[in-house]
């Protein structure tokens, strides 16, 4: 493939606060690949996620992130997603007072503004929305009800995937999507990601447990530790890290703690 | 003298007769006795100030520098009100301009037999015995100078009467628009009077609104009795210009099982009093007191509940929600007594509020007066600004900055609008709330925010 990679970080060094996290990632995602990022705590894995997608508090110190050949760092948070940024949150926010269906409708119909489509009006988004429901088994009433709120843990995410299948993002990352998820609800996150697997689209998983990527097998997998990547292989290296942990890796600074 | 108290001089010399024309001499009596002694009461007390114990939450200064050329409608109305798409949109039964009837709606035909939707001249004829028994009688005007005055000068009124176990079968919409211009302020009085029989059921919208800018005073005087067994839900929507006051009292009396719910939508950009008072008086009463108000440049609200347990086994529930933006200040002071034979009552009362601005502000109170010992009380009031985390989830999902305070704004709103239990309800007062919203563009965007919790 001699494409231009489709994201492409260099030497990202990023503060969370005052605190120094990301010291020099280096990292490329061609379209069509899934990357998986595995690490121990504290490596800097949600920081990299959230300075992706320009959450406040973050702010980049070094290096640079393109995007289809765009500074990414310079684009509000908004536009980073219309552009096709799109990250699944490892804790999404309960909303109270703010319909599903509305919020989502309103999502769609921003990103499809941007990207020069027709808004949707009510009857086309309700069809569109019930098609994607499906891939995801979402019950139809959590739609009426206040984003995320009294969701238990597995519909969050659930809703977190609905909602990457509806803007239809061309990088889409996904923070610990599997964390709290019993295996039913494991399975069908993944099946709503693997839907999302195509030719000019790429995906950055992190995790902490190999268990995902038996459902989304990635095609690169990083560890990821004191916020650089200190190791890079292919599939065959998550296994090897359910087996052995992370101590034989050089440079891993502190024992996985949750493995 | 204050610019106000004059004003109200001035238009009492110019009063002519007025309860000539009402057939029925006890009601004629009752209405001159009403008006006589709100006019003695209000020379007795004065206008209220911040001494007054109920009114320090008012900036009454405002209210004592108030001046109108005149009460009730103008001599010749122009008939584009009649155009306003508030008039266009809302389908009233009755409308009333400047505390007058302007146009009774041919709808009412549809209403069923034993319910009534009347003009004063029109009850009067028909249900005389209705209104002498209950007009006035849940307004002591001795208590509030401002009740005294709407007692004193109102001039027609809005009857609503439910024979027992009927119900409209459809809410009842009553609309109640002020005039005036800046050269010439006015005052206007409006009255409405709801007597709901035993086990009847209905929802009464009353909208009370200004006319373009419309600088001058309104008073609004609502009483609802609710029978035994009876369940009435009141829906208040007010809205007015930077330069009208606006004062509105609520009275309810609620039986044995009697059920009241009142929803206030307050959005003047004035100065607003609101008070709704409900007491339960039997056993097996439920109060239901709602408020959604929101505060804009340097508007000021102030919102003066009292929910009144004087039976055991009632209920009450209380959620008054306040956004404040730019300069605006808010008042909720939530009043519950509950008396020494109120055993068994179970109160709960809230007041969560949204700053949007730092100039804004908000003063609440409760103040629990609990004189039974066996009684489930709560109370709370939480002050917040927009929820950073929220915002930004918004964004991430391409939703621009700006409309995502809107929507987590009107989230905040939401819980009243669902309060509401009609959908006809419920879309009107959705409509008046994302227009007023629509007027907070600019403070949104720069709303301060803060972590969520």
């Amino acid at each position: 493939m001699s494409e231009a990679p489709l994201v492409s970080i260099k030497n990202l060094h990023a503060n969370a606060g005052d605190t120094p996290i990301l010291k020099g990632i280096d990292l490329e995602l061609r379209a069509g690949e899934v990357h998986a990022i595995m690490g121990p705590n504290g490596s800097g894995k949600s920081t990299l996620s959230n300075v992706l997608v320009g959450k406040p508090g973050y702010e980049v110190t070094q290096g640079e992130v393109s995007f289809k050949g765009e500074d990414l760092t310079a684009m509000d948070p908004e536009i980073r997603a219309r552009a096709g940024v799109f990250l699944a949150f490892q804790y999404p926010v309960e909303i109270p007072g703010v319909a599903n269906n509305y919020f989502l409708r309103t999502a769609v119909n921003a990103v499809r503004e941007y990207r020069g489509l027709d808004e949707l009006d009510a009857i086309d988004f309700l069809t569109f929305l019930k098609e994607k429901m499906k891939l995801v088994e979402m019950p139809e009433d959590m739609m009426s009800r206040a984003i995320n709120e009294g969701f238990s843990g597995g519909e969050k995410k659930r809703n977190e995937i609905l909602q990457m299948l509806l803007l239809e993002p061309s990088f889409c990352i996904l923070d610990e999507t599997d964390s709290g998820l019993d295996i039913d609800a494991l399975r069908i996150v993944a099946n709503g990601v693997n839907q999302m697997r195509s030719p000019d689209r790429a995906m950055l998983v992190i995790t902490h447990y190999q268990r995902l990527l038996d459902y989304i097998v990635p095609d690169h997998v990083h560890v990821l530790s004191g916020g650089r990547i200190v190791k890079s292989g292919d599939k065959s290296l998550a296994l090897e890290l359910e087996e052995k942990g992370y101590g034989w890796i050089d440079g891993v600074e502190e024992e996985g703690a949750d493995s | 003298m204050s610019a106000f108290v004059d004003a109200v001089s001035r238009a009492r010399a110019g009063l002519s007769e007025r309860a000539a024309d009402v057939p029925s001499p006890a009601l004629a009596s009752r209405l001159e006795a009403l008006r006589s002694d709100g006019l003695a009461a209000f020379d007795e007390r004065g206008l209220p100030t911040r001494r007054d114990e109920r009114w320090k939450g008012t900036k009454t200064a405002r209210l004592n520098d108030l001046s109108f050329d005149r009460v009730g409608p103008a001599e010749h109305v122009d008939e584009s009100i009649l155009d306003d798409p508030r008039v266009a949109g809302f389908e009233a039964d009755l409308l009333f301009v400047d505390g007058r009837l302007a146009r009774a709606s041919a709808n009412r035909s549809d209403l069923p037999p034993g319910v009534r939707v009347l003009s004063l001249a029109e009850a009067a004829t028909e249900i005389p015995e209705f209104v002498t028994e209950n007009l006035g009688g849940l307004v002591d005007p001795k208590t509030d100078a401002i009740a005294a005055l709407n007692a004193g000068l109102f001039e027609d009124l809005a009857v609503v009467t439910l024979d027992p176990n009927t119900r409209p079968g459809r809410v009842i919409r009553i609309l109640s628009l002020s005039t005036g211009a800046d050269d010439a302020p006015s005052a206007s009085f409006a009255r409405l009077l709801v007597v709901a029989g035993a086990g009847s059921e209905g929802m009464v919208v009353f909208e009370s609104a200004t006319v373009g800018d419309a600088p001058g005073f309104t008073s609004v005087v609502s009483e609802f009795h609710v029978a035994e067994n009876a369940k009435i839900v009141s829906a208040e929507l007010q809205s007015g210009s930077a330069a009208r006051v606006h004062v509105s009292q609520t009275r309810a009396s609620l039986e044995r099982d009697a059920r009241f719910a009142s929803h206030v939508l307050c959005l003047s950009e004035g100065l607003v009093r609101s008070e709704v008072e409900a007491a339960m008086l039997a056993p097996g009463g439920m109060a239901g007191l709602y408020g959604l108000f929101l505060g804009q440049d340097a508007s000021h609200h102030d919102h003066f509940t009292t929910v009144e347990h004087a039976a055991p086994h009632c209920e009450s529930d209380e959620e008054y929600r306040g956004v404040l933006a730019d300069r605006s200040s808010g008042v909720f002071r939530g009043r519950v007594l509950v008396r020494p034979d109120a055993q068994k009552t179970d109160a709960r009362q809230s007041n969560p509020n949204l700053l949007l601005s730092e100039g804004a502000s908000i003063d609440t109170k409760p103040q629990l007066e609990i004189y039974a010992d066996d009684v489930k009380a709560s109370h709370g009031s939480t002050i917040g600004q927009l929820d950073d985390e929220a915002l930004f989830f918004l964004r991430a999902r391409g939703i621009g900055e700006s409309t995502a305070r809107l929507v987590l704004t009107r989230g905040f709103a939401q819980t009243f609008v669902e309060g509401l239990f009609d959908d006809s309800a419920r879309a009107l007062v959705a409509g008046r709330l994302d227009e007023a919203l629509g007027r907070l563009e600019t403070t949104l965007q720069n709303a301060p925010t803060e972590p969520g919790a």
